[in-house]
């Protein structure tokens, strides 16, 4: 095993750690192997804390899994742990930490990939950091927020009781090819999921509702069945509009999110699914939340959100949804359960920077991004802002998307523009078309010094709004957490 | 320029929402964006599922890209338009054809292990189709009707590979990327005034060349006589310039395409290199 144990000093350090415990002289090879990478993958993380790189929120589970690439599995094995897969294109982050507040007020332990770390390597990092030495994972619920592509490799390992669709959008097409083959990867872990387990899906989303029907596991739909928010029609960057079943064109009593709503299909009869988790009431509260009432077979809850926006009530819906699945919904603690969540770092984020006020969001699809410009614009005043979208393996290569935004309806309200990231030539254009003055704009390629410079162009007391791809929203962060405005993520 | 009536064109947008899968509205903004630069006018009718309009009203037709799915769709109701869309491209109304609207002006589109899909066979070209995609940054050499040497560049993301026949001649020859099917070197079909690729997306803002060539041959139809429209106002383009340079570095990076960045260097575009963005004040 000395090859395992390589020359590293951090891996000799838990080696030795090992031998201490005297635990090595009894185990096979196999479970020597297990053993050395939990307790390696511990020691990555505290040293990534220690040394302020990132939280280690998912390098442990790559140093765990090139020492034993099933890890994963074997801390699932031998943890008696209820498994619950967040996924779907967006508000997978914020659906996760309702889902975990939910559960905690109802006094289930809860342990989760809370930064966003939803690759392979986050999943793996969570499950590590939370098990003992011998692999047993002491929360009651391991709460997985998973890439949508990623679900192809994370349900095999991890066999989830529940799985929870949120919608799918069209995100990033350059990485899963098309809006259907992506649907058929969450069909077929839909379709492994035992006959005690639940599927939570969107009703209110054609083609997450149509998923995997004939599934042995529970179906419990969530959606919207409020008269006083959404529209009549559909607005352009509507994803699925067509009915999954025959093509013909859906029609829609109600729209409240792009092509989430409450739909029918003239042809051939295919309708939203009856409800189970159903939003009747959504009212803007002062404190620019969400009121919001949901008829559960729980019973009614009444919850209070303090996030602005519909899609909120989507993740909402989507948590409570998930949370009765798992046994863990009381509605009684329910009520108050979500009134201390503040925004997941980067979902219009509101931060203190330096006498100044920024509101972070992450923007990376059509659907997030005009869910975001909804919000902004019916806040009052003239808009700062500060687009920023950079191509990485994260964010993808291809920004065709940003002209499906309804950017068309910010401009006329911008007071001020600055464009950074590594594709700002290609945003910048975007705003041409969408009818900004060329005199106006700033390209600033940097990000720190497109901060500090669309920082210096506002007015005390205006917000500067940064709109960001993933990539370039962390990095603003990593700058503002350095300059003390914003905490670690991970310790969010 | 002495016409009584404001100059104008008739822009037609096919399946705008059938087929609109990553942006591809940009090519439209595009157009209409420059022509009302000039003060041209433009009225655009969108022409949906089950409506035959008479295509030789238009000047410009757009057709863009679906998934195979909503191809399918659209080819069972193209079949219905194909006679009076025929016709306007023979007598010379302007098409840009995308991805999958480039694959239904062929003579077919065979995905593997499904149907087949039929075209309205415009373009004397078929498609097969493969088991990777073509998914990336990709660059073009365009000299077309001899008027120079242009470049194109944008993303291409397809499965398809399309052999062109001798009825029509490539849009360009690939510098980077993949083009009509990653092994002859061609992307994308010209034949009369239909102007069909695999860029898919908002192709038209990053090459404004080819937006002001489209406007060119719709008003040349549009007022079959008027010499001096070709020439168009030119138009403030540095942003342009830019986006279409950052792309082409995107295309021709040297991780793993050096042979691009070596074709480019004898295509002689490197000068776009030097083109760097500065932050304006």
């Amino acid at each position: 095993m000395g090859k395992v144990a390589g020359p590293g000093s951090d891996q000799e350090g838990a080696a030795q750690a090992v031998m201490d415990r005297g635990l090595a002289q009894a185990l096979s090879a196999d479970r020597v192997r297990f053993t050395l990478a939990l307790a390696a993958a511990k020691g990555a993380g505290a040293a990534g804390r220690l040394l302020n790189i990132g939280g280690g929120t998912s390098f442990p589970g790559t140093v765990a899994r090139r020492i034993d690439p099933l890890v994963l599995r074997k801390v699932i094995a031998a943890s008696t742990v209820g498994k619950a897969a967040i996924t779907g294109s967006n508000g997978k982050t914020t659906t996760c930490r309702m889902l975990a507040a939910l559960a905690q007020a109802a006094g289930v332990s809860v342990a989760q990939n809370r930064s966003g770390s939803n690759l392979l390597q986050g999943v793996t990092s969570v499950a590590v950091r939370e098990a003992d030495l011998r692999g047993k994972m002491g929360a009651r619920l391991l709460l997985l927020e998973v890439d949508e592509a990623t679900m192809r490799q994370v349900a095999p390992e991890v066999a989830p009781d529940m799985i929870l669709i949120t919608n799918i959008f069209r995100d990033q097409l350059d990485r899963f090819g098309e809006l259907y083959a992506m649907a058929r990867v969450l069909e077929a872990s839909v379709e492994a999921l035992p006959a005690r387990g639940s599927v939570v899906l969107n009703g209110d989303d054609p083609l997450v509702a149509s998923l995997a029907p004939q599934a042995a596991a529970r179906r419990l739909y969530f959606g919207l069945c409020a008269e006083d928010v959404g529209t009549e029609t559909p607005e352009h960057a509507a994803d699925t509009i067509r009915c999954v079943r025959c093509q013909h064109p859906l029609t829609y009593h109600r729209v409240y999110a792009s092509h989430l709503g409450d739909y029918e299909c003239r042809a051939c009869g295919t309708r939203r699914p009856d409800l189970d988790i159903a939003v009747t009431r959504v009212q803007e509260s002062p404190d620019g939340g969400t009121d919001m009432t949901v008829e559960t077979p729980a019973g009614t809850v009444r919850l209070h959100v303090p996030l602005p926006g519909l899609h909120n009530v989507y993740n909402a819906a989507a948590a409570l949804g998930g949370t009765f699945a798992l046994g863990a919904l009381e509605p009684g603690s329910a009520q108050s359960a979500l009134a201390s969540l503040r925004p997941a770092f980067g979902r219009l984020e509101e931060i203190k920077a330096g006498g100044r006020k920024a509101i972070l969001s992450c923007v990376k699809n059509p659907a997030s991004y005009n869910a975001t410009l909804r919000v902004i614009l019916q806040r009052p005043g003239r808009k700062h802002l500060l687009a920023a979208h950079s191509n990485t393996a994260v964010d993808g290569e291809d920004f065709a998307w940003l002209w499906d935004v309804d950017l068309e309806r910010l401009v006329p309200k911008l007071e001020s523009l600055v464009i950074s990231g590594t594709r700002a030539e290609e945003v910048a254009l975007r705003m041409k078309y969408a009818g900004a003055d060329r005199a106006g704009m700033w390209l600033i390629p940097g990000c720190r010094a497109a901060l500090d410079a669309a920082l210096a162009r506002i007015p005390p007391g205006e917000p500067l709004y940064i709109l960001a791809g993933y990539t370039p929203m962390r990095e603003f962060r990593r700058i503002m957490q350095k300059r003390g405005w914003v905490p670690p993520f991970w310790e969010e | 320029m002495e016409h009584a009536a404001p100059i104008s064109i008739r822009i037609c947008h096919l399946y705008p929402r059938l087929l609109s899968v990553a942006g591809d509205r940009g090519n439209l903004f595009a157009l209409t964006r420059r022509c009302a630069w000039r003060g041209i006018q433009s009225s655009v009718v969108e022409a949906d599922l089950g409506e035959v309009p008479d295509f030789t009203e238009f000047d410009l037709i757009l057709m863009h890209g679906g998934q195979d799915c909503e191809m399918r769709v659209a080819a069972r109701d193209l079949a219905m338009k194909a006679g009076p869309l025929h016709e306007a491209i023979e007598t010379g109304s302007v098409v840009l054809a995308v991805c999958a609207g480039y694959q239904l002006l062929g003579k077919y589109y065979a995905p593997a292990g499904v149907p087949p899909i039929t075209g309205i066979g415009v373009l004397d070209a078929v498609t097969e189709g493969g088991s990777t995609r073509f998914m990336g940054h990709i660059a073009v050499a365009c000299d077309l009707d001899g008027g120079g040497q242009h470049r194109l560049v944008g993303f291409e993301n397809h499965s398809g590979r399309t052999y062109l026949g001798p009825g029509v001649d490539p849009l360009g020859q690939v510098i980077a990327g993949s083009g009509n099917n990653g092994q002859d070197g061609t992307e994308g079909a010209r034949y009369r005034e239909v102007y069909a690729t695999y860029l898919h997306g908002p192709l038209l803002p990053k090459n404004p060349w080819l937006t002001d060539q489209l406007i060119s041959a719709a008003l040349r139809h549009h007022y079959r006589d008027v010499g001096q429209l070709d020439l168009l106002a030119p138009l403030e383009d540095q942003m342009e310039a830019e986006a279409h340079t950052a792309a082409l570095r995107l295309a021709c990076r040297p991780t793993g395409r050096w042979w691009a960045a070596i074709a480019a260097r004898r295509l002689n575009l490197t000068d776009a290199r030097s083109h760097e963005t500065v932050p304006s004040p």
